[in-house]
């Protein structure tokens, strides 16, 4: 349970330097690299900085829901890794250990429950905060998760209905094996819509451009954490990378097998760790992919945004379940 | 379940929480609040489900009521920007009341009768593995309780077009 955690936490700052060096990679600029060897330190000099900034509570902020609000926007994105299997099986000598912090027989249905907890941290900063600014993020914000909750569930309802199981170890393990040898068995090859549309919900999800309009920087100031400064506002930052992470390590888990690889099949403590290895660099593709789309599309209009979600999205999420279920009938999956 | 006490102690916890802050839901005087003490409410609903070994119609509880319901009311309040309820007229008062007081012994009255004739323990054999998995759930679904489950999604489909119809937009 404390491993992932571990993990994630530690992956953070690495996380916040891929995405600067990205940027700058993107944007044919260096980005920063004077703070240790190719800029590594930089997230450490501004960690130290959100602890030492003044930290503001505003005169008619609501006091308690405004404290309250940067907390369960980390608590909502952190939790939803312990339902997520990270590996094979760990033999050890006192039995063996799987490698998920917790395997509960509703485990997808767990995650798409916390998301949808998720928008509440954003809501209650935007309303709290008492700036107009902050209350339009948030109530933008509550719509749009909303909306893309809706054809994200529905193309997670395919997933389901292939492996039969609400389990997410039995979901990494119906995708385990090939087809006629050389192609995966994995989810995004049969329901390649739904990936698609899972795929961007997920960035409508986790607040990421092009979809964040709850901050939308050139309209709202910085939406829904205008007023928040220090460590309270260092922690929605930390909310959105957790929920980068972990958005890319569902669609590993629903669409990519998981930590399974074809032809791999795991052996005692090396397998068990090579399986690790699998799942992380198959969710660091998915990170950097979140990475790279910020940097190159522009941010949609708040109509736009509702059209696709309400037009687009969920129509072809219906088609791909109605597919999957024509596919399962027909026993070609 | 009545066996072990550290489930006993959860559902206790958990219900507890429930009553205490489906009260303050009813009490507060600021809508916001009132929505966000509902909000926990549910969540302490759902974890009742969980002791009671039915997680799936916990994680339902928590995705439809708490992640999709409450949030479309709290962004109704707030694009509305509801202040804190006026407060009833002085001369309304006694009315009042005399209805929530009705309303309070018609309730008890409800729950005593239903506890006397069920009692208050869970019938046995009813517990168990069964709630966890979907399979025999999506069975009676659509078995025994189609009609039902048919004629839930029609009314839905019926609100669903009288919204649409209040909603649309008159053309000229």
């Amino acid at each position: 349970m404390l491993i992932p955690l571990g993990a994630i936490l530690g992956f953070l700052p690495l996380l916040l330097w891929v995405e600067r060096r990205g940027a700058g990679l993107i944007q044919d600029r260096p980005g920063p690299n004077r703070v240790g060897p190719f800029g590594l330190l930089q997230s450490l000099a501004d960690v130290i900085k959100f602890f030492f900034k003044e930290d503001i509570i505003p005169t008619h902020a609501d006091r308690g829901l405004y404290l309250l609000a940067p907390a369960l926007a980390v608590f909502a994105a952190l939790s939803t890794f312990a339902v997520i299997p990270y590996g094979a099986t760990l033999p050890l000598k006192r039995g063996d250990v799987p490698l998920i912090g917790a395997d509960v027989s509703i485990g997808i249905l767990f995650v798409f429950a916390i998301t949808s907890l998720s928008v509440y941290g954003i809501v209650l900063a935007g309303w709290s905060s008492n700036n107009k600014f902050s209350l339009m993020g948030g109530i933008r914000s509550s719509a749009q998760i909303i909306s893309y909750e809706l054809a994200m569930t529905t193309a997670g309802a395919g997933v389901i209905l292939n492996a039969g199981s609400l389990r997410l170890t039995e979901i990494v393990g119906s995708q385990n094996g090939t087809w006629l040898h050389v192609i995966p068995k994995w989810n995004a090859i049969p329901q390649l819509v739904g990936f698609v549309v899972f795929f961007v919900s997920a960035f409508a999800e986790t607040n990421r451009t092009p979809f964040d309009l709850p901050e939308a920087d050139a309209e709202l100031v910085a939406g829904y954490h205008t007023e928040y400064s220090a460590m309270k506002f260092a922690m929605f930052f930390m909310a959105e990378y957790i929920n980068v992470i972990v958005a890319s390590a569902m669609m590993v888990t629903l669409y990519f097998g998981g930590w399974t690889f074809p032809g791999f099949v795991p052996h005692g403590i090396v397998g068990a760790v090579l399986s690790i290895v699998i799942f992380t660099v198959k969710t660091l593709f998915f990170v950097w992919v979140f990475v790279w789309v910020r940097w190159t599309l522009p941010r949609f209009r708040y109509d736009q945004l509702m059209n696709l979600g309400w037009k687009v999205l969920l129509p072809l999420a219906l088609l791909n379940l109605f597919w999957t279920a024509g596919l399962i009938a027909a026993r070609v999956l | 379940m009545a066996g072990f006490p550290a489930e006993r102690i959860a559902f206790d916890l958990a219900a507890a929480v429930m009553v205490v802050f489906a009260s303050v839901m009813v009490v507060h005087k600021h809508p916001v609040k009132s929505v966000l003490a509902l909000v926990v409410g549910f969540f302490a609903l759902a974890v009742c489900y969980v002791v009671l070994s039915a997680p799936f119609i916990a994680a339902i509880q928590v995705i439809v009521y708490a992640g999709a319901i409450l949030v479309l009311f709290l962004f109704v309040l707030m694009l509305l920007n509801v202040e804190v309820e006026a407060r009833i007229p002085a001369d309304r008062r006694p009315l009042q009341v005399v209805i929530s007081s009705a309303a309070l012994i018609l309730f008890a009255g409800a729950l005593l009768s239903l506890l006397r004739r069920e009692g208050a323990s869970v019938p046995a054999g009813r517990s168990g593995p069964a709630g966890a998995e979907i399979a025999p759930l999506a069975r009676l679904l659509f078995s025994e309780y189609l009609l039902p489950f048919e004629a839930l999604s029609v009314l839905l489909l019926a609100a669903l077009v009288g919204a649409f119809v209040l909603a649309r937009r008159e053309s000229s």
